[in-house]
């Protein structure tokens, strides 16, 4: 099968403050990432601050632009599209952001936030449109009858909610979820998990879920991608790296995580996560690692085939 | 009876739909707008004729205000100067305003070369004194309104683009910009249809500073007679007439004067209430610190024994609205022990915060508490109760005998001093010992919270550190007078995983380690943390506490349906589920009551699968469990084998 969306090598800095008169200073925040979306998965981002992976969301949208790399969509190259067509193909991919409260225009009635979207790719045009509106209400749980009501009088899930019928209004193909669960309630987390999940089931939807929350991934993700800064530590199907971690990231990760049920006893990491500005030698975890080798700070660990569908970037197979 | 409902129907039917804060600035600058403009219905008088007879001739009925040096009319020499003051500002700001705004707009959304332009352009337009700059045109051009309008719009141009792009910039970061790009929505549509409407309150503030501005420059261009040209009447040139007989006739030049301040008055008052009006959330109207004054219930304490470091007794507290007092926080009570750490949990608007706020004496002037006692001891080991203590001794409290520490780090420390400095000062404003010494103890604060270097450190700046190290360095000052009590207010939301088990582990060890029995008062919405950390739990739900008892009791074996419900939501209970599967997790439904909007009866009941027809008539009490150590506020708990208090 091909996949939707593929992403090769694809590499990203921001210019932090100036070196010298001229130079600019670099922070490298993606590192030769490669991943793929195939039609009708789930795949989890996972990591921590600076981990890149808010930055990987925005790449594949073509929101930021990247260095270096590919970005495909349906098999067209999304680097080399004209602006033109670039815009008609954003119908196809969309992105739920994470705070309820940014992401709304206070001044927009939920009615416009929608017809903007139809609109633009001139969907749902004439006597079809109300009808379309009231259908993606009821899609997100809302009562319809709230269509000319502003954000400010919505609470955070119901705005989370708008924020997902601006998405699939266009019919889109993929959406990138950035932590769009996070700032919400326990208890609404829930629901709007569930809508999601139930959005896939029914439409077949791609998702690229981002999150620093595992259980949460776990749940919605087939299979999830752990990110350390802007590496990719390991990837493979959610249930298998959740409970059976290779890297030895992702079990310090799963282990920190507080849980009810979690009795085992946590991996300890040493200091801080380092400075992107000044990355380690070799794999960028070694200073954190609590089995580092001396070999792991000479040559920056491939990302290697671990069997069972899985991929780590670890030079180790002894532990674990 | 009848006269007040007729007479505020009166008022709001007058102008539907337009906004009743509006109505009085907008009568206000319309009049003196067009009062100038209609000059030549008020007075047939001409400005321009001279009669050099009655010069400086005092009001009559002729002229009611009175004739100026040549004997002109005054009240047509203000009017008709109104007109050209007023033309010559208004189109001068209105010019400066759309071309400023659009290069800030343009410069802040396309950015590169764009922004280059816009930024250098007003920079190089601010490097001119404005009123050399003026003096310069107008002698090169003459003088004469065209001059002025000209010179003042480029003069006020460089704010505009300032503001605009500015503003833009902050706009264009936010999301639901993104959101309209990642719409595929057209450029031109996403800055005039969704950031300008949004940077419209800044400029508009701006327009009315700069149209006062220019019709004071306008007035004092016209005043060194540079402005417009005499005998065309301006209110500068008013008062460049009148200056000379300043002492015999102070009329002439009191009337420009106050024509000007009334002007720019006005334009200022319009202005304000429109960008309060523009702000989709309306004005936050009122409400401006009431005084809240703790009512001591002088109520008697029960069961406080010597480890009860803090005690919150039957706490009822009112938001106050000018509709009357809004009950948020309704019979709520705790007790903190030393060497135990009380978890406080429950989701946005359930009172938590505001619970452990009057805990510190720190209630929003808003809020008032109507009921209850809140005791907290002092080291000295006397109990004292905050309703009975004023404003200083409450000060003299904080910090002394209870701490707090925030969920961001980074906005609890100062960025401009270095650690230790703000460290010394905490210690110092408690304690009376020498510089040194207080250095010494913060650099061992600093070494008791885990951080590596503590001497390097205390010199460095909170940017230099790290999240979980800003918040290292928080729990130290908070430590610094040895506090009995500390309040966690959601300490770790904002860390990372890895680092918030860091801090988790920090605080479970200074309870064991820290002298004399810290008492621990953790506010969380996560119950993995709070089944990590806590002794005690207490759930609350919209303002009251509905369940309480030992931790692991209450998070293995919950009995309200609350907390069970909040239990089986987090997708960390259900390992086994996937939504791949087709699985659900098992969500509540609805969404948690605002504080002020508390449904009646059980305040669960509309969101709770138990709930029977009952539920809604009446609050539940609390009912006990056989030992005592268990409460729980739901008519059904009896089912689970718990009785009604007393």
């Amino acid at each position: 099968m091909t996949p939707l969306l593929e992403v090769q090598n694809l590499t990203k800095s921001y210019p932090v403050g100036r070196k010298g008169l001229f130079g600019k200073r670099m922070m490298q925040v993606l590192r030769d990432v490669s991943l793929s979306v195939h039609p009708g998965e789930v795949l989890g981002l996972v990591g921590e601050s600076g981990s890149g992976k808010s930055t990987i969301g925005r790449a594949v949208l073509r929101l930021i632009g990247a260095d270096s790399g590919t970005i495909r969509f349906e098999g067209q190259d999304l680097s080399a599209i004209s602006s033109t067509d670039l815009r008609r193909l954003r119908k196809d991919m969309q992105i739920i952001f994470q705070d309820p409260y940014a992401s709304l225009d206070p001044r927009k009635t939920i009615r416009a936030v929608l017809t903007e979207a139809l609109d633009t790719h001139k969907l749902h045009l004439g006597t079809a449109r109300a009808e379309r509106l009231i259908g993606l209400m009821e899609m997100v749980g809302l009562n319809p009858t709230f269509l000319d009501r502003r954000p400010h009088e919505f609470s955070g899930g119901q705005r989370q909610r708008i924020g997902i019928a601006r998405a699939l209004a266009v019919e889109p193909k993929f959406i990138v979820c950035d932590e769009a669960v996070s700032a919400l309630d326990v208890s609404i987390q829930a629901q709007v998990l569930n809508l999601l999940a139930d959005l896939r089931a029914k439409t077949g939807i791609s998702l690229l879920f981002i999150s620093h929350d595992l259980s949460v991934v776990r749940y919605i993700s087939d299979r999830v991608m752990v990110l350390y800064l802007g590496k990719v530590m390991e990837v493979g199907p959610a249930d298998q790296i959740h409970f059976d971690p290779e890297h030895p990231y992702t079990a310090a990760l799963i282990s920190a995580e507080p849980s009810l049920k979690h009795t085992s006893q946590r991996i300890r990491l040493t200091g801080e996560i380092p400075s992107p500005l000044t990355p380690p030698s070799g794999c960028v975890f070694r200073t954190r690692c609590p089995y580092a080798l001396p070999a792991c700070a000479e040559t920056v660990p491939p990302l290697r085939d671990a069997g069972q569908g899985r991929m780590k970037a670890c030079i180790r197979d002894d532990i674990l | 009876m009848t006269a007040i409902p007729v007479r505020a129907t009166r008022k709001t039917r007058l102008l539907p739909g337009f906004p009743r804060c509006m109505i009085l600035p907008t009568l206000l600058l319309a009049a003196l707008i067009l009062i100038p403009f209609a000059a030549p219905l008020i007075t047939g008088a001409d400005p321009v004729q001279i009669a050099v007879r009655d010069r400086l001739a005092p009001p009559s009925f002729a002229h009611w205000l009175g004739q100026d040096e040549f004997g002109r009319d005054r009240l047509a020499r203000v009017l008709y100067g109104g007109q050209v003051s007023l033309t010559v500002a208004f189109v001068a700001t209105t010019l400066a305003c759309i071309v400023g705004t659009l290069f800030g707009l343009i410069g802040a959304y396309f950015r590169g070369p764009f922004e280059f332009l816009t930024t250098r352009l007003s920079d190089v337009v601010l490097c001119f004194p404005p009123i050399l700059l003026a003096l310069l045109v107008v002698t090169l051009f003459g003088p004469g309104a065209g001059t002025l309008v000209a010179v003042l719009s480029v003069l006020y141009f460089p704010s505009f683009a300032r503001i605009a792009f500015s503003e833009a910039l902050r706009v264009s970061s936010l999301d639901f910009v993104e959101a309209s790009r990642a719409l595929g929505t057209p450029s031109h549509r996403i800055v005039l249809g969704t950031i300008l409407p949004n940077i419209a309150g800044p400029v508009s503030v701006q327009y009315s500073l700069t149209a006062a501005a220019a019709i004071t420059i306008e007035s004092g261009l016209s005043f060194l007679g540079l402005g417009v040209v005499p005998p065309a009447p301006s209110w500068g040139q008013m008062i460049r007439g009148a200056r000379q007989f300043m002492s015999q006739d102070p009329l002439g030049i009191l009337i420009p004067c106050v024509a000007l301040t009334l002007t720019i008055y006005a334009i200022n008052f319009f202005c304000d209430r429109l960008r309060d009006t523009l702000d989709p959330k309306g004005a936050l109207g009122g409400g401006k610190d009431e005084t809240s004054v703790p009512v001591a219930a002088g109520m008697v304490p029960a069961d406080e024994t010597a480890d009860v470091v803090a005690s919150v007794r039957d706490l009822r507290l009112d938001l106050m609205r000018p509709g009357g007092p809004v009950n948020v926080i309704e019979d709520v009570s705790l007790t903190l022990r030393a060497n135990q750490c009380t978890a406080l949990v429950g989701e946005s608007g359930s009172g938590k915060s505001l619970t452990s706020l009057a805990l510190m004496g720190l209630l929003p002037g808003a809020v008032r508490q109507a009921r209850g006692a809140l005791r907290l001891r002092r080291k000295s080991g006397e109990m004292v109760d905050l309703g009975a203590l004023n404003a200083k001794e409450l000060e003299g409290l904080r910090g002394n005998d209870v701490a707090m520490i925030f969920q961001e780090p980074m906005t609890s420390l100062n960025p401009i001093h270095k650690v230790g400095a703000q460290m010394v000062e905490a210690i110092l404003s408690h304690r009376a010992m020498s510089p040194s010494d207080a250095r010494a103890r913060a650099i061992s604060l600093l070494e008791l919270v885990g951080i590596n270097e503590p001497a390097r450190r205390f010199d460095g700046y909170p940017h230099e550190m790290s999240g979980g190290m800003r918040q290292r360095v928080m729990i130290a000052m908070a430590l610094t007078c040895e506090p009995r009590l500390l309040i966690a207010d959601e300490p770790t939301t904002a860390l990372d995983v890895t680092i918030q088990a860091e801090i988790i582990e920090l605080l479970q060890r200074l309870r064991t380690e820290y002298a004399n029995g810290l008492s621990l008062l953790f506010i969380s919405h996560n119950l993995g943390i709070v089944a990590k950390i806590a002794d005690r739990v207490a759930v609350m739900y919209s303002g009251q506490v509905v369940e309480e008892g030992p931790a692991a009791q209450v998070l293995n074996d919950p009995h309200h349906p609350y907390t069970v419900a909040l239990l089986e939501s987090m997708p960390s209970s259900h390992e086994d589920l996937h939504s791949a599967r087709g699985d659900r997790l098992r969500a509540i439904s609805g969404t948690p009551p605002l504080l002020d909007a508390r449904p009646s009866g059980c305040t669960f009941h509309n969101r709770c699968p138990i709930a029977v027809s009952s539920c809604a008539d009446a609050r539940p009490p609390l009912f006990v469990s056989a030992d005592g150590d268990r409460q729980v506020r739901c008519f059904r708990a009896p089912e689970a084998g718990l009785e009604a208090a007393r």
